[in-house]
């Protein structure tokens, strides 16, 4: 039987000070009641709590003790292909993840025992396909985990035994390239809900819901809007768009945030000179119909690979309410009203952005956007990888600082007319040739910050020769832990940034940190092993790249 | 037979039956292509089939992106083994779709054209 942790020591203790008072009571205190500090013990999905903070209430690891942070357990799949990309699910002293090739694995959090693996048997076409290999994790609820699989399925497994309960097929491999969730997909109630990869491919890109507990369609949401002053000609037949990370579900409001990718051909838009709604936005969507609440595109007429994809933060706006907080990849972060998607602010993110004048922080309307042309070489920033790739940050509620990592990389693109896609496994990017570069006058390379996320206040930076592409935890024991490409794996001080551990996995961390409690205890997992096509992309700017190893290790620690 | 065995058995009997218009074998039994792998006519197909499907997500400008090792200078590239790779893709901690269904045997000469003419051109890095 599972007990509630108990802090054994306070954050007043630790930092002391007046101020930090009302800090000190982690999960117990009631301001840390509500998303973020219910369930401190688990991490019951994806971003941990609706709110996508990714904070851990738990603080028996902290600065203090932090330097004596030592290997608890391991374990391997067996499968490096692409590493280890998850964020482990953790509910009542086991631990559910996935590794290539969708393999699933129920393991004692405590000791990385194997309670059941489940290997889900695939169409051979994905062997086909460009986006192969990876997911990014599981969902755990109602008594089932499910997986998005690589072949367009959603499948639920019982919790318990690992035994395949359902599995419905969701897309056409053949006739939509290769179109396959390497996101879990999401529970809102009983609604199981998630996009498949989509924005590179020329499909009509959509988002799938289906009853969680049968497996039953549900709805299906179109991404492309059937609109032809969005999508002139037959541009929106072969638009893209497509939902690949997984959406929130705020119980609170009963909405559903996802957001959604770029339009297609990624850099060409002959054809498509419309604003190509719904790509690059933010939905706010009713989980019974799919059908809107409020949209907010970010960028209109995408033609730089940007997306809208990344985690919809919701932060205390100071007001006694909440803000959405939205990273795109186009280097700015847009500040909203949940309920509405009304622009309260817009900040800029990265330190090199030439792809636009700037964004209005009234509208949140480009200005004078450049687009790429065809037959015509330009430099643009952010590159296509984005302000910061598709690993999370994290929010700590304490600090009220968001800790996330971005990059300054730069790309030349050609564009280039797109012809039809030649099979399977081809992509739509509209492009004769891409590079990754460096900043003009500058070195590439990446960071790590603390932000305010509603003003973009930064609070501290540490930067690192090349990009980090972990996802970020902070913990309320003061701590922020990532790692590199390289596998070293850090925790800082979640005030100022100064290193307090350092460990060398062997292999890059792609995946998502977390922590959890199992019988008293507090353990931090690290999934390593350096996969995606990310770094790839980054190797014609970081060419060392090509020399780091591939794997595939979930590494967990504690202190005694 | 394991199926990727099968496949390649499968590419190696269809490529033999098309022997005449998509590749010759040599003394010594090595898939050769069909056609002079210096044609700058080829080598440009192949750099515009290449810049579209492989440098564009892969292997980068000039095929010096990617995981792999950059084909600008590469004194170990041989023409029979990139055609081969190009059909039958490859898997380990990276993985590379097959193109063989995709595009057609002269299509993948091509696209070795212009990888062996990159193979002669001064490494960048």
């Amino acid at each position: 039987m599972l007990k509630r942790m108990e802090p054994k020591r306070s954050w007043s203790s630790i930092v002391g000070g007046a101020a930090l008072v009302l800090l000190s009571a982690g999960a117990a205190s009631a301001e840390g009641k509500g998303p973020g500090f219910d369930d401190p013990n688990n991490w019951p999905q994806y971003h941990r709590s609706p709110n996508a903070w990714r904070f851990s209430p738990l603080d028996q690891i902290n600065k203090d003790n932090v330097k004596k942070l030592h290997i608890s357990w391991i374990h391997q799949p067996g499968v490096i292909t692409h590493g280890l990309q998850a964020t482990p699910i953790v509910i009542d002293g086991v631990m559910y993840t996935i590794a290539a090739d969708n393999n699933v694995f129920a393991l004692d959090a405590a000791t990385g025992a194997v309670i059941w693996r489940y290997t889900a048997k695939l169409d051979p076409i994905v062997k086909q396909v460009f986006y192969q290999s990876a997911s990014r994790g599981v969902t755990v609820g109602r008594g089932k985990v499910f997986i998005g699989s690589l072949d367009g399925r959603f499948i639920a497994l019982d919790q318990k035994t690992g035994k395949e309960l359902w599995s419905t097929q969701l897309t056409n491999m053949k006739n939509e390239y290769g179109a396959l969730f390497s996101s879990p997909p999401q529970l809102a109630g009983d609604i199981l809900f998630g996009g498949t990869t989509g924005g590179d491919q020329p499909i009509i890109g959509k988002i799938f819901a289906v009853n969680a507990d049968t497996g039953e369609r549900a709805w299906t949401f179109d991404i492309p809007k059937d609109d032809p002053k969005s999508w002139p000609g037959d541009s929106r037949n072969v638009g893209g768009g497509s939902a690949w990370l997984p959406g929130t579900y705020d119980p609170s409001t009963d909405t559903i945030y996802i957001g959604t990718s770029n339009a297609a051909p990624d850099f060409n838009r002959e054809g498509r000179e419309g604003d190509n709604l719904y790509t690059a936005t933010v939905l706010a969507l009713e989980p019974k119909t799919g059908k809107i609440k409020w949209h907010r595109q970010e960028v209109p007429n995408d033609t730089w690979d940007f997306d809208s994809a990344y985690e919809a933060l919701l932060v205390p706006d100071g007001k006694g309410s909440q803000s959405l907080v939205h990273l795109n990849k186009n280097g700015f972060v847009y500040v909203m009203n949940k309920d509405n998607g009304d622009i309260k602010n817009v900040w800029q993110y990265t330190e090199n952005m030439n792809w636009a004048k700037g964004v209005d922080p009234k509208t949140g309307i480009p200005i004078e956007p450049n687009f790429p042309e065809t037959d015509k070489t330009k430099l643009h920033c952010p590159n296509l990888l984005g302000a910061r790739s598709w690993n999370h940050g994290s929010y700590n509620p304490g600090t009220k600082l968001w800790y996330s990592h971005g990059m300054e990389v730069c790309n030349h693109v050609t564009s280039a007319k797109q012809e039809k896609p030649a099979g399977v496994g081809s992509l739509s990017l509209g492009l004769a040739d891409i590079k990754l570069t460096d900043p003009p006058g500058k070195k590439a390379d990446g960071w790590l910050a603390a932000f305010d996320p509603l003003t973009g206040k930064e609070s501290w930076k540490v930067r690192f020769d090349m990009p980090p592409l972990s996802s970020v935890l902070s913990t309320a024991g003061g701590l922020v832990f990532t790692g590199d490409m390289y596998g070293n794996l850090y925790a800082y001080d979640a005030d100022n940034g100064k290193e307090l551990w350092k460990f060398n996995a062997g292999s890059g961390a792609r995946g998502g940190p977390v922590s959890y409690a199992v019988n008293g205890k507090q353990y931090i997992a690290i999934p390593t092993g350096l996969g995606s096509h990310a770094p790839g992309f980054l190797s014609g700017a970081f060419p060392k790249i090509k020399d780091l190893p591939g794997g595939a290790a979930l590494l967990v620690f504690t202190v005694d | 037979m394991n199926r990727q065995g099968l496949r390649f058995a499968l590419i190696c009997m269809m490529t033999s039956v098309f022997l005449d218009h998509s590749a010759f074998a040599d003394d010594a039994g090595a898939i050769t292509a069909p056609f002079d792998l210096s044609d700058p006519a080829r080598i440009e197909t192949g750099k515009k089939r290449f810049g579209a499907n492989c440098a564009a997500y892969c292997h980068g400008s000039e095929g010096e992106g990617g995981k792999t090792p950059s084909f600008k200078g590469n004194t170990h590239f041989t023409p029979a083994d990139a055609h081969k790779t190009i059909t039958e893709g490859r898997t380990g901690s990276d993985v590379m779709p097959p193109w063989g269904e995709t595009f057609t045997p002269e299509q993948i000469w091509e696209l070795v054209a212009y990888l062996n003419y990159l193979s002669k051109q001064p490494a960048s890095h």
